[in-house]
């Protein structure tokens, strides 16, 4: 099957930023922010296949789609993010609605359904949050009663209601979650059936280009051939089935909207004098407010690139480093657009500068697509299997790798992470042996802990194998600092932050922890941090 | 109306900074753009293989990743995509570059109208399209706001000091074209990008074309790049503070003074 190579998915990155720069102004963002308005207009005419046809993306060539890959969709995402993320959230909404047909959809249903999403532009929405269901989809209360006629099944009646639905107000269809009788399953609603109203549009904190609504569904009748699959009780593994991937795209948010704040802030740093010079060269600034922010977008760009290329293999699983990327990138992209508001002073704090509406927007990807708390348990409970099932060997012999990467290429602060991770061995192995987890803040710190080890651990290992991610401006000497940098302080975090959380929640000798934890040497690693950020602050302002 | 358009990948001038101490250009996180001037030429040809039927041959002469701005242009829409690639070529100045393109456009043959940029925006010389000409033996007209073809003709409004010229050129001409100045250049849809990727591109070396050594490289240009450097900025700014009314004369003082005003 023929796929988009890497050429073309550079032109079309190009295609969408030369549309942003004709037909979405600063101007009009503000105007559409500042009224809560969806941008139906400007949505249809990006889904139009003779102007971009944004959303063919999902759809396989057969049906007149593109049949992106992962890779594909990352790259786009973070480009539509740095546009706007309501924008983005729009367009993912459509990927997300269409999900459930490509993941379920019989071979007639895609046919159908995806023709006409293709050629008619439909807006797609994703019906699965409840009030009582949001991350936790067993509790689902939308039910799907059977009709029957003549002992057959007729069709389905809806009964129940969806809530913070994407695309909610403005969709043409709908893929909806709902319980029937053999269990959840994945129904194709179209507007304006008898019985199924949307509700007003949120009035949101951020994305509010992005329309969201509440939906309800009183004795909606579904034809039977509308059930996805046509089989009942498939629809938590469908969803779950694709976890990885929609996170992945979650994480490209994070990235694209935060790198617009960060490269606002350098530029603005360029310009602004204080004191004879441009903040730019005041190193306190530089590594306070910035800089530290785009050592973790480039590795969180190593490593969703790393598990992008792993989907594309298989789109399927993977759920765990879903939610390490989606946790990690959107964490960065939201800290770096709060300092960008800090770095720009008064100005930032202005609507006239766009850091103000990123802050906004970009506080929604730690949110949806699973809270970043249930991605820091998700995590969690991901590792520890593996802990558990290797016999605490899972991360030491992730540190025995990086210190064969160390020996290859002893710039890149391989020994650090090695270090790092066979601490966090240790820390994992206390943690069971005094039953720590039964705390659940035990869990969400370990959650976050891993995916900063593994995040750090794939930046240097790529960079080790000469791989660089795509999208990254940066030169490999750089891209080195930054990973070591980063190497060094997630390594000195999990020790330090891993034994206090130990030591507060259990039994554990302090002098028995940093001596098994080799706190010391982490230390002892940490000389040079200063000269690396100086460099990496050198180049932001070379290149922006 | 075959139309041979010839373009050139060229680094986004906005972005592009010169390394004061080593003199050599930052290529770092500086993307590359199908020249822009290029750009509008290949928007014009479209319009004219939209009106006459024919066939568009892009031709480009650069490294192998000069191949981006051939799939850009197939993408749009031209038929045929030629890059002139070959270690030959390595230094070559634009008499150099004009002699292996116009041995190009020979090797193509069968062409009506050949437009190019007004010039490329790394380099400025606006050198390459008369160059083509030359070597070609046919007649020219640079500095085109428009083309046409009108009974089998070319013709063009050429921006001369104070205003245009409405000009006429025997076929086959070649035509270098400049651009508004708030210029965007179109870009394909995302299907468009899919479909042309059956599209391929051929790679001709300096053999392919029957292109001389002698007349290519650095052996063949008679002009040498000497130094690049960014103008140092030597005036310095004067900041003047008190009252408004106060700096409201130091103001007016110090364009009296510069004599900008009497």
């Amino acid at each position: 099957m023929k796929k988009i190579d890497s050429m073309s998915r550079n032109l079309m990155l190009e295609s969408l930023k030369r549309y942003a720069q004709k037909h979405i102004s600063f101007d009009f963002l503000r105007e559409h922010d500042a009224e809560n308005k969806f941008p139906a207009e400007l949505l249809k005419d990006m889904y139009d296949p003779k102007v971009l046809g944004v959303h063919l993306l999902l759809i396989p060539v057969e049906y007149g789609g593109l049949a992106g890959s992962t890779s594909d969709i990352w790259r786009i995402c973070e480009a539509l993010a740095r546009i706007d993320l309501g924008i983005a959230t729009g367009v993912f909404a459509t990927f997300l609605g269409s999900d459930p047909l490509n993941v379920g959809g019989t071979e007639e249903q895609k046919a159908k359904w995806f023709q006409k999403i293709a050629k008619e532009k439909l807006f797609v929405a994703y019906g699965a949050t409840e009030a009582d269901a949001g991350s936790d989809l067993v509790s689902l209360r939308t039910r799907a009663d059977r009709v029957m006629e003549n002992g057959d099944i007729k069709g389905y009646k809806l009964n129940g209601s969806k809530m913070w639905i994407s695309n909610g107000g403005v969709a043409d269809l709908y893929t909806v979650l709902a319980l029937c009788p053999d269990g959840p399953s994945w129904f194709l609603v179209e507007k304006g059936l008898e019985g199924f109203t949307q509700d007003h549009h949120e009035d949101k904190h951020g994305i509010r280009l992005s329309n969201t609504a509440g939906l309800s569904f009183e004795d909606v009748f579904i034809p039977k051939e509308n059930l996805l699959g046509l089989v009942e009780g498939q629809g938590l593994q469908q969803a779950q089935a694709v976890f990885g991937y929609t996170r992945l795209m979650v994480a490209a948010f994070g990235l694209g909207a935060g790198l617009e704040a960060g490269e606002t802030a350098v530029k603005y740093a360029k310009q602004r004098v204080q004191g004879g010079s441009p903040l730019v060269e005041k190193q306190g600034y530089m590594h306070k407010l910035v800089t530290p922010h785009f050592v973790k977008f480039e590795a969180a760009r190593a490593y969703i690139d790393n598990i992008a290329k792993k989907l594309d293999v298989d789109n399927h699983g993977l759920a765990t480093e879903g939610a390490i990327a989606k946790y990690y990138a959107t964490e960065a992209g939201n800290n770096c657009a709060e300092n960008a508001i800090q770095a720009l002073g008064g100005y930032g704090y202005t609507k006239e500068f766009a850091v103000e509406k990123i802050k906004r927007d970009v506080k929604i990807t730690c949110i949806y697509e699973g809270t970043n708390e249930i991605m820091e348990m998700t995590i969690y409970r991901g590792r520890w299997q593996e802990h558990l099932k290797t016999r605490g060997t899972y991360f030491s012999s992730m540190g025995d790798e990086l210190n064969v990467v160390h020996q290859k290429d002893a710039n890149l602060g391989a020994d650090s992470i090695a270090l790092g991770l066979k601490a966090l061995a240790i820390l994992l192995e206390e943690c069971r042996a005094q039953r720590l987890t039964r705390h659940q803040f035990v869990t969400f710190k370990l959650g976050e802990l891993i995916a900063e080890a593994e995040v750090a651990k794939t930046f240097c290992e790529d960079l080790g194998n000469g791989v660089i991610a795509e999208g990254s401006k940066f030169d490999v000497e750089t891209l080195k600092a930054m990973a070591r940098a980063n190497a060094k302080q997630v390594a000195f975090k999990i020790a330090s932050e891993g034994m206090k959380l130990v030591l507060g929640a259990g039994q554990s000798s302090a002098q028995d922890l940093m001596t098994k934890t080799n706190f010391v040497a982490i230390q002892d690693l940490q000389r040079g941090i200063t000269e690396d950020l100086d460099t990496i602050s050198s180049k932001l302002k070379e290149i922006f | 109306m075959n139309i041979v358009v010839c373009i050139k990948q060229v680094p986004d001038s906005d972005k592009v900074k010169v390394n004061p101490e080593t003199g050599t250009i930052i290529r770092a996180g500086v993307p590359s753009i199908l020249n822009p001037y290029d750009h509008f030429a290949l928007e014009n040809a479209l319009k004219i293989k939209k009106d006459t039927g024919g066939k568009l041959t892009v031709i480009s002469m650069g490294p192998p990743q000069a191949v981006e701005v051939i799939k850009l242009a197939l993408s749009l829409g031209a038929d045929r995509g030629i890059l002139l690639s070959d270690r030959a070529f390595a230094g070559s100045d634009t008499w150099a570059t004009s002699y292996a393109i116009s041995k190009g456009i020979e090797k193509i043959g069968n062409y009506d109208l050949i437009l190019c940029g007004q010039m490329a925006i790394d380099g400025d010389t606006a050198q390459t399209g008369p160059g083509i000409a030359h070597h070609l033996k046919i007649p020219q007209i640079t500095f085109c706001e428009n083309v046409s073809i009108a009974n089998g003709k070319a013709e063009v409004s050429k921006l001369v000091d104070g205003g245009t010229l409405d000009m006429q050129a025997e076929l086959p001409a070649l035509i270098t074209m400049t651009m508004p100045s708030d210029y965007l250049g179109i870009y394909p849809s995302f299907l468009d990008v899919f479909d042309a990727q059956d599209k391929p591109v051929e790679t001709w070396s300096a053999q392919d074309v029957g292109a001389e050594a002698k007349n290519l490289g650095l052996e063949g240009s008679p002009t040498r790049v000497d130094k690049i450097y960014a103008p140092e900025r030597k005036v310095q700014g004067e900041i003047f503070s008190g009252s408004a009314n106060e700096l409201a004369d130091k103001v007016l003082e110090f364009l009296k003074q510069g004599r900008f005003i009497k």
